[in-house]
């Protein structure tokens, strides 16, 4: 089973353009099916952001043949779990559950993706769970700090607002929206069937041929999408919420996309700088060293477009300037004398050695194929990843390094008690203070605010 | 549904280790894992949270090792790390490609046997486990309910304090405490060392046998602590703090892993709130009434060794009356004991048990977890096996007998959040 190998995956191409792509799995009597449509949060119209979320999420409560509650009880009667859900470029409904029931299973999944009946009522309550969990939302620090500071770094990109929308703006859905987006969005020769489990290739075609085999909608075009503007300056938000007594922090860079050839070695800087855990500078930093901190990582995104290259940490309000002091200076240094051949062997070795934990159970498979199959990187991807990192240099590295580690041209974000720490801030650049009563009514927006004069 | 068993062979050194292993050569990685029989069942009054902060000390540095080298070393030989700390035991793990289990197996031991402890290092943790509280629980939306739920619902037993212990403990925590802690829940005769995935069997108990073999046992710990009192009467209490909705988190006394309840009141769990066919969600999550309603059951090897709380919250929705919502769920409850349900619900449930202990042993981490957490609180790894037969024999009559049994009014502890605003917090004293 292991190394997935390129050649035990199957892809065939349905008459009506459904991609079909099939892997065998015999450990354990399991299926994981996903649907994945290549149309994701992306396409929210301005004003209707989380429409493309909702619109997937409405194919399991009503078909032409199921109402929301006959479909929830033939799911979990055979012991199934699903979720439907979009992100950036991608809607997804997945489904695991025994293999005996993989032909029930996929009757399940083409009666919703097929004939969705979008039935009023369950959209109007829907909405109504979406907009309370947002408003539960707000007590969770790490999620606003979050949205701000991807909001801020992809401005004027489709990519700015978050795939389960705002407040405002689910308020403001109607309730043909989401049967609307379908047909403007979904189509076979946009979407992509995966079935990994304890089945032959020929079983899962023919059950996509029988379940999915008579879908029919054109294809819808692609519209080019803006690339987000690389933040010059620094720019800070500080979000007050007096009652914490502990900040939670953001700082944002712009990354890459996932075509970008620099895809791996970027991956490999990053784990240096700050994704490696404990390996990492900033880990090493922060935390070992100072005890500043629980936990602090560097992350990015890759997508179709440039995505974000974020450090999130949190801290007691004490140190938060300390912290944010720390990171940049760890940038700086990182930046000035690069990193040591000793630290990209170690990466290497990581990434490396642990690329069969990251292809042991069907999920994780999954996971790993999709990202490929959307972003059209041929499966011997997988083959070729060893010898890729493996020819990864530390000029590269170093190169990645000064091009996108820009400790003068960043946005900061840091959500806890404003008037211990935003006064320090403003000697390290403009800040724009956001109040807990306008965050708490959910129609906060950035940049419209008034400047901190600091208390 | 062919049977499924993990058939876990178990040995055990001269010094009391105990090691369970099980070979499985299907894919090439190998899961290492040690479980300490400690946990904050274990502390006392006065030094809560010792054992979560010294599974962080077990990171800064031994004879050998500088500190974070043993997770710098693990990481370079493609392996992926970490430990947790529960209230009834502390376990690490290492998840490496199959043709490392050596270095994991001496490195362990290694940290086990030469752990280095200073004041320096002592101090650095007390703040980074002191900013994890106020992650997990101060700053949390609903961790501090959850603290005062089990400070109310327990007036004898450990489980009264948190796995992260009170701050002022982690305030005033001792070297001494540590190196009295390490002496006393780090002994050969108080862990399991556990072996799943690709590697041949009597190596590795060669390489155990090599590199622990030489420790030595420790005389029996403390006795098990007090039993908690029964309850007589319910336990109400308040809680107030910034938030945005109302919510209630409530408790009942229930048994601890070994007794057979505890398969009837997982499958309780699963009628009541599990998916989006169960009661919980279609009444109260589904129509917009509660934000979310859950039973909450931990798989079997993740239930408490002694008698714990079968906890059952929901967070009210906007405008709805955090007293209606109660009243509704407690009345779901109540038709539970009164037998309502049918046989096929059970069977819906059952079903989804299956599935779901099933897809559990996908990994071979999950897999080692399962024996080792069975071996530590129940003494039986083999315990796992049972879980699929022991659900399977679930009637409705248990159901309901465990219904009446545990979930009463007189047994139940609940504690309700109140919302209050950023300037009324100003006016109470700030909780650490």
């Amino acid at each position: 089973m292991f190394p997935v190998k390129t050649e035990n995956i199957t892809k065939v191409r349905l008459d009506n353009g459904l991609t079909v792509i099939g892997l065998e799995y015999h450990k354990l009597p399991l299926v994981h099916i996903t649907v994945m449509v290549k149309r994701g949060s992306e396409l929210d119209a301005a004003g209707k952001e989380g429409l493309a979320d909702l619109t997937v999420e409405m194919l399991t409560l009503g078909t032409g043949r199921r109402n929301s509650q006959q479909l929830a009880l033939e799911m979990e009667q055979l012991g199934a779990q699903y979720t439907a859900s979009s992100g950036w470029d991608a809607s997804f409904v997945e489904v695991f559950g025994l293999s005996q029931d993989f032909t029930a299973l996929m009757d399940l999944v083409g009666d919703m993706l097929l004939q969705p009946t979008f039935p009023q009522e369950e959209t109007q309550q829907s909405q109504q769970r979406r907009i309370s969990r947002l408003i539960q939302q707000r007590d969770q620090t790490e999620v606003i700090a979050n949205e701000i500071i991807v909001q801020l770094l992809l401005k004027n990109t489709p990519y700015a607002h978050p795939p389960y929308g705002t407040i405002p703006s689910l308020q403001g859905l109607a309730a043909g929206d989401p049967r609307s987006f379908y047909h403007h969005h979904y189509s076979p020769e946009d979407t992509v069937l995966l079935v990994i489990g304890d089945l032959s290739p020929e079983e899962i075609r023919q059950g996509a041929e029988r379940h999915l085999g008579d879908w029919k909608a054109e294809r819808k075009v692609d519209h080019p999408l803006p690339a987000p503007v690389r933040p010059t300056g620094r720019k800070i938000i500080v979000v007050d919420r007096p009652d914490l007594s502990q900040s939670q922090i953001r700082v944002g860079l712009l990354g890459i996309n996932r075509k970008d050839k620099s895809y791996i070695p970027f991956k490999v800087m990053n784990y240096i700088f700050g994704g490696g855990g404990f390996s990492s500078r900033l880990m090493q930093r922060i935390r070992a060293e100072k005890g500043y901190t629980y936990g602090i990582r560097s992350s990015f995104q890759a997508g179709h477009i440039e995505g974000p290259f974020i450090i999130s940490t949190f801290t007691p309000t004490s140190t938060t300037v300390p912290v944010i002091e720390e990171i940049v200076a760890v940038m700086e240094e990182f930046v000035a004398e690069g990193a040591q051949a000793q630290e990209l062997e170690a990466a290497k070795n990581f990434f490396r050695g642990s690329f069969p934990l990251q292809l042991e159970t069907p999920g994780q498979i999954a996971a790993e194929l999709l990202k490929l199959e959307l972003y059209d990187i041929p499966f011997d991807y997988l083959s070729l990843y060893p010898a890729a990192i493996g020819n990864v240099t530390l000029e590269e590295i170093n190169s990645l390094a000064s091009t996108y580690l820009l400790p003068e041209d960043l946005i900061l974000v840091a959500v806890g008690r404003a008037e211990d720490f935003s006064e320090p801030l403003q000697n390290w650049g403009e800040v724009e203070l956001v109040e807990y009563a306008e965050l708490a009514r959910g129609s906060f927006s950035l940049n419209t605010s008034r400047h901190a004069s600091t208390t | 549904m062919q049977n499924i068993t993990l058939d876990f062979q178990r040995d055990q050194l001269s010094n009391g280790l105990k090691v369970l292993t099980l070979e499985d050569p299907s894919h090439p990685i190998v899961t290492y894992q040690v479980h300490f029989a400690t946990g904050s069942r274990n502390e006392r009054p006065g030094t809560t949270g010792i054992s979560h902060l010294f599974e962080h000390m077990m990171f800064r540095g031994s004879k050998e090792l500088g500190p974070e080298e043993f997770a710098r070393i693990i990481q370079a030989n493609g392996g992926t790390l970490n430990a947790f700390t529960t209230i009834d035991n502390t376990s690490y793990f290492e998840n490496l490609p199959a043709d490392k289990l050596a270095l994991a197996i001496r490195l362990e031991a290694e940290r086990f046997a030469n752990l280095l402890l200073n004041q320096e290092i002592l101090d650095t943790e007390r703040e980074v486990v002191r900013s994890e509280r106020k992650l997990r629980t101060v700053n949390s939306p609903f961790g501090l309910l959850i603290e005062q739920l089990f400070a109310i619902a327990f007036d004898q037993h450990p489980y009264q304090w948190p796995v992260i212990g009170w701050d002022s403990d982690l305030r005033r925590l001792t070297l001494n405490d540590c190196l009295e802690y390490y002496r006393r829940g780090y002994a050969p005769n108080n862990a399991v060392v556990v072996i799943v995935g690709d590697f041949k069997r009597e190596e590795a108990l060669a390489l155990v046998d090599k590199y622990y073999g030489h420790l030595k046992p420790e005389a029996p710990g403390d006795p098990p602590p007090a039993p908690e009192r029964p309850q007589r009467g319910e336990k109400r209490s308040i809680y107030k703090k910034v938030s945005q909705l109302e919510a209630f988190f409530a408790g009942f006394h229930c048994p601890g892993i070994t007794d057979p309840d505890v398969f009837p009141l997982l499958v309780l769990g699963h009628i009541l709130s599990h998916g989006k066919s169960s009661r919980f969600y279609r009444r109260f999550v589904k129509t917009g009434k509660a934000v979310d309603a859950q039973v909450e059951v931990d798989p079997p090897p993740f239930w408490s060794m002694d008698p714990g709380l079968l906890q059952v919250y929901a967070i009210a929705a906007p405008g709805v009356q955090l007293g209606d919502l109660e009243h509704d769920i407690w009345a779901a409850i109540e038709e539970i004991k009164n037998g309502e349900f049918d046989d096929a619900e059970l069977a819906k449930t059952k079903r989804g048990l299956t599935a779901s202990c099933i897809m559990g042993l996908q990994s071979i981490f999950f897999q080692g977890l399962a024996g080792g957490l069975y071996e530590i609180k129940a003494g039986d790894c083999g315990m796992v096996n049972t879980v699929l037969t022991r659900c399977e024999g679930i009637t409705a009559q248990d159901i309901q007998r465990v219904a009446q049994r545990y979930l009463s009014e007189d047994n139940r502890t609940v504690v309700t959040l109140q919302p209050i605003t950023p300037e009324e917090n100003e006016r109470l004293e700030p909780v650490e």
